[in-house]
């Protein structure tokens, strides 16, 4: 692995100068001919029956080109469980429930003509509390299922439940127990570009969708079974991707309002954009998926785990999106953070009128890794160890196999904590109770791949130009991650070819081969490995064409000099240097000898060798072209939730200091340790980049964020009301990439996208403790719940 | 959004002869309130009557007191050293009103005309005495700020009256004042509430000698436990509690009775106590109300601390966040 070109060092990301330069075309600049603008009525209820819906006035409106509601369109179920319609027409459950669109010649007409739509609502008995809902006499968010079956109650047929080894044996023969009561909270992703598409049919009913989705075959899988509902069965359909301002889980399901822009795109047959306000993106976009849960663990007299027991409820809103499916993540690090041999783990997923959740950076992983590492401080008090050496002794090891059937590769949990204990100075502050604290929490995510779909590949397709260009086509996406500079390494790597003549197009279903979709901090270990796969094909074509031309080359060049130059006299070459693939390698664009690399006369530019092989005559002429689906070896999780769902696991560990001001609750962060494994650093900056932007919303996570619903309503839709922290607010996070390179990833890197965010808030929470003694459990740590907390306490 | 006819007069005089004769019209200086309420909705002026052009409300004048135009921005008294030093309260809520950029364009007036129950510059302007210049078609009358503020988002201005500056009176070298904003974030936040204060010490040279224990002392009893032992008092006192009513308040009682008191932990205590007695706060998404009432209580004691050190170390620059 060593003479590494491109690997392990920080290219800059010139394929985002357009970003901050405005060329971009994110969705607010893409425009087409003709295009209409359309824009969505939302209910003004939790729960209501819609008596009456009156568009007429909106109609009128000059400029407005279609108002439509669930009377206009087919009566077709969408989403995960197929619990709802794409417009409203007899009962709305949410504040968010889309009841009418409208699509007008400008945004602010069509905005305009909302007002105009007269909707009658008779209220219904609404429950905001999934504890509340769970109750029998509670009253019912859905009267039936999605085939029409009536259903009585609201817990929703998700059976998730996990159980390994006899936790009751367990807890008997333990001799420390803790179990504690912990909260998270609904938080939105504030991506920097708002949710938005634009559909287009031509004559015969094919669509072109530009839309933001990080799944783009899935999207399409989905608009196909959706038009396929409404009688367009068969039509052609292409989703590609504008430039895309973040992601972060919100464009990992299909929206609602990507349905309506479609509706109302078939409506008028014209072009039609939907784009949210900031306002829109707070009180519409699916939030990260609020939990509760209970947690159990329990240690023997040495300090080992002997179980942990963990039961979540989760307020699963009126509708089900990816929400409902962040328990499989919540997996993670309640059966495999550490080593435990007797683990059970049961969620409830409610329906409410509460706004309903997906994903977020992280899925449940975040919300679980609270509970288990809040509780691992409980624990290790109680057992009278040190947090830290407490987590020593139950790391994991390489090579262990956990509960949950996660076979771990490599493992550098070690070094995480101890580089964190180190460079937070443990030793030094901890236990002083005295405003000041330090605290840690560890992590354990999937790192190499997630096979939570039946195909966990990707694909990618590699073109060399006759001028030395390299033309990739990718079945990914890039919502603003870095992989136009990370893929490009690893392919300039394994090609031979500079960074700079790599040209990547992502995100469009046109070109690309079928990927699972750029999530679960997958991109770079599956997509890279795919790259190094059709890379080292490319290569090996190269070097093919090389053993024929390169000797037709010099020979001819000889001879002209020969030619020109009487007295040249011709050098003695060993042909047999040059005279198979194997001899040869390709790095920087030079081709030569393996044994020989600076030959005079062998070594040559690619651009050479390749202009030969495409320019030779009939028949025989030769385009360098590789493609390579690539699948990694994950397994799907089995009925009894164990698998092993990724080929490796990435671990870190976060080191926080606090000061907490006592008299006001108010809680600031001295300093931010986050320690990384990342199996190799492809692009060191770029890492550091992932993991500062991971840990600042982690810190968001714990101490400020939160969607605010008040009776199913969102109160703060704005930055202002909603606290994500500013440039101001700065952090001094500092970043520490821990490599111990894994053999199964792409010159052994694993994922790192959303690591970063899920120790931070534990360690705080943990740190916090340390300061001032107390415990807060329900996030986010509010000024107000901290001195609560002090003054229960007795402060 | 509504389409409005944009005004550009170039006076006082013109400015008010417009509005005087203009429907559903609005005076609008940085525009970083009248915008978002229009943008949202909330405000449909059919005309705007921009002040941008009216040089006539731009000065700042510090002889004697401070006498500055509407029109200045927070930036401009942020910056302003002198200021900073002598009416620190103000430039304290003046430099920490939304952010950098809208710093830059936002103006004095407009914070106050405004007359958020949140904003950041009107209690420093409470504490400061600050007179409010209108001026309308019949002439110029000055009011108290404290009569200003009628309610939220209401002042004491007739039709077409415009708020042409500001005046603060001089203040001894034994004065100082302070503004704390107390905030979820360092930008681009409402306070959950803010309190100013000032304090006039009475001259005897002890205050002199409490001088290091503000530098040195590690937490605020040690340096109350000096100035006690100084036998410090306070001349007059000025306290203002914004987000806590429904408008920018002055605590009168917590300030009559500490009058020509000398300073003590108790006395320091008791002043929170009494302004938390008057403010009448309520639970909003943006804070709960017994937690308002109860930093009422801590940020009195820590902005009449920190109004102290200005008088006692006026050259000290770098005012620590906290004092603990």
């Amino acid at each position: 692995m060593e003479n590494l070109l491109y690997i392990g060092k920080d290219i800059p990301r010139t394929a985002e100068i357009d970003k901050v330069t405005g060329r971009a075309v994110y969705i607010d600049e893409y425009k087409r001919p003709g295009m209409l603008y359309g824009k969505i009525l939302y209910s003004q209820y939790a729960h209501a029956r819609i008596k009456s819906i009156n568009t007429e006035k909106a109609k009128r409106l000059p400029g407005v080109r279609a108002v439509i509601t669930g009377y206009d369109i087919p009566d077709v179920r969408v989403g995960f469980l197929g619990d709802q319609a794409v417009l409203k027409r007899d009962v709305v459950r949410q504040f968010r429930d889309e009841v009418a669109a409208v699509a007008a010649t400008s945004p602010e007409i069509a905005q305009e003509a909302l007002k105009l739509i007269e909707v009658e609502y008779e209220p219904l008995p609404a429950i905001f509390d999934p504890i509340e809902a769970m109750k029998p006499d509670a009253p019912l968010v859905h009267e039936s299922d999605a085939r029409g079956r009536p259903l009585r109650s609201n817990i929703l047929p998700l059976p998730w439940k996990f159980s390994a080894g006899d936790v009751e044996k367990a807890r008997q023969e333990s001799a420390h127990i803790v179990t504690d009561s912990v909260t998270t909270t609904w938080i939105n992703q504030c991506c920097m570009g708002t949710s938005g598409c634009v559909a287009e049919f031509d004559s015969n009913n094919n669509l072109t969708y530009c839309g933001q989705t990080n799944v783009i075959f899935g999207a399409k899988q989905r608009i196909a079974t959706y038009l396929k509902n409404i009688g367009l069965k068969g039509k052609k359909i292409r989703v590609f991707n504008p430039v895309v301002g973040g992601s972060f889980g919100t464009k990992l399901d299909t929206d609602i309002y990507e349905f309506i822009c479609i509706q109302l795109a078939l409506k008028t047959r014209k072009p039609v954009k939907i784009r949210f306000t900031r306002e829109e993106e707070f009180a519409v976009l699916p939030p990260r998926q609020a939990a509760r849960f209970t947690v159990e663990q329990g240690c023997d007299k040495n300090g080992l785990l002997t179980f942990r027991k963990v039961e979540a409820i989760l307020d699963n809103g009126a509708y089900t999106s990816w929400g409902a499916t962040t328990p499989s993540v919540m997996m993670l690090p309640i059966s495999s953070m550490y080593r435990v041999p007797n683990v059970s783990f049961q969620a409830t997923c409610v329906y409410t009128n509460n706004i309903y959740s997906q994903a977020m950076r992280g899925y449940g992983n975040p919300q679980a890794a609270f509970a288990v590492e809040t509780s691992m401080d409980h624990l290790a008090e109680k057992a009278g160890i040190d947090p830290a050496e407490f987590r020593l002794i139950n790391r994991n090891h390489p090579g262990d196999v956990t509960p949950m059937g996660l076979k771990i590769t490599t493992c550098p949990l070690e070094q995480c904590i101890t580089t964190v204990k180190e460079k937070i100075k443990w030793d030094e502050k901890r236990g002083k109770r005295n405003g000041r604290g330090v605290g840690m929490a560890s992590l354990i995510h999937v790192a190499g791949g997630a096979r939570v779909y039946l195909s966990d590949g990707t694909g990618i397709r590699i073109k060399v130009n006759e001028d030395g260009e390299v033309d990739v086509l990718s079945g990914s996406t890039d919502q603003g991650q870095g992989s136009p500079t990370v893929i490009a390494q690893i392919i300039a790597e394994a090609t031979g070819f500079r960074p700079e003549d790599v040209n990547i197009v992502f995100g469009d279903t046109a070109l690309g081969l079928w990927d699972a979709g750029t999530h679960a901090s997958r991109h770079t270990f599956v997509a890279g490995n795919a790259a190094v796969r059709a890379g080292e094909m490319v290569k090996r074509q190269i070097l093919e064409m090389a053993v024929q031309y390169i000797p037709k080359l010099l020979k001819r060049s000889l001879k002209q000099q020969k030619k020109k130059n009487p007295d040249f006299v011709e050098p003695v070459l060993d042909y047999t240097m040059v005279d198979s693939p194997e001899k040869l390698d390709l790095k920087n664009r030079m081709i030569f000898p393996k044994d020989a690399p600076d030959h005079p006369y062998f070594r040559t530019e690619v651009g050479k060798i390749l202009t030969s092989g495409l320019h030779v005559g009939v028949g025989e002429s030769k385009a360098v072209v590789a493609e390579v689906f690539w699948d990694p070896p994950t397994e799907m999780l089995n009925a009894e939730m164990k698998g092993n769902y990724s080929c490796t696991y990435a671990f870190g560990t976060a080191g926080v200091e606090v000061e907490v001001d006592r008299q006001t609750g108010e809680v600031k962060i001295l300093k931010l340790v986050s320690a990384h494994d990342v199996g190799r650093a492809i692009n060191p900056a770029l890492v550091r980049g992932q993991i500062y932007g991971a840990a600042y919303m982690g810190v968001g996570f714990g101490l400020t964020e939160r969607v605010q619903l008040v009776d199913g309503k969102v109160v703060n839709a704005n930055f202002r009301d909603y606290k994500i922290l500013t440039a101001n607010d700065v952090v001094p996070v500092e970043a520490v990439i821990i490599e111990d390179p894994d053999a199964a990833g792409p010159y052994g890197a694993k994922g790192i996208g959303e690591p970063g965010l899920v120790p931070t808030a534990p360690a705080i929470a943990n740190a916090i403790y340390d300061a001032v003694g107390v415990w807060i459990k329900d996030l986010p740590i509010t000024p107000e719940k901290v001195l609560a907390a002090l003054k229960a306490k007795g402060d | 959004m509504k389409g409005y006819e944009y005004h550009k007069p170039q006076t006082i005089k013109e400015a008010i002869g417009l509005m005087e004769g203009l429907e559903n019209a609005k005076y609008i200086a940085g525009g970083t309130d009248v915008m978002v309420l229009v943008k949202q909705g909330k405000l449909a002026p059919a005309n705007l009557v921009s002040l941008r052009n009216v040089g006539e409300l731009l000065y700042l004048d510090l002889q004697n007191g401070v006498k500055m135009g509407a029109r200045v921005t927070h930036t401009a008294i942020a910056n302003n050293e002198f200021v900073r030093k002598r009416y620190s309260a103000l430039p304290d809520g003046a430099g920490v009103v939304g952010s950098r950029q809208i710093r830059n364009v936002a103006t004095i007036g407009g914070n106050i005309c405004n007359a958020a129950p949140s904003a950041d510059t009107a209690c420093p302007l409470l504490v400061l005495d600050a007179k409010v210049v209108i001026v309308g078609k019949s002439g110029e009358r000055q009011v108290p700020v404290d009569d200003f503020f009628l309610g939220p988002n209401k002042v004491a201005l007739e039709k077409s009256e415009l708020v042409t500056g500001f005046i603060i009176p001089a203040f001894g070298d034994n004065t100082g004042s302070a503004y704390i904003k107390h905030a979820r974030r360092l930008a681009m936040d409402l306070p959950v509430l803010g309190i100013a204060a000032r304090a006039t010490i009475k001259v005897g040279g002890s205050e002199a000698r409490c001088k290091d224990a503000f530098g040195a002392a590690d937490d605020a009893s040690g340096i109350i436990e000096c100035l006690e032992a100084e036998g410090l008092v306070f001349e007059d006192v000025r306290i203002a509690m914004s987000v806590v009513a429904p408008r920018p308040m002055r605590a009168k009682k917590a300030e009559e009775a500490v009058r020509s008191k000398a300073i003590s932990e108790k006395l320091l205590e008791e002043i929170g106590e009494i302004a938390a007695s008057e403010s009448q706060p309520r639970d909003s998404i943006r804070g709960e109300a017994w937690y308002r009432r109860e930093m009422v209580k801590v940020l009195t004691k820590r902005a009449l601390l920190r109004s102290i050190e200005r008088v006692i170390r006026p050259d000290s620059t770098a005012f620590p966040n906290r004092l603990w």
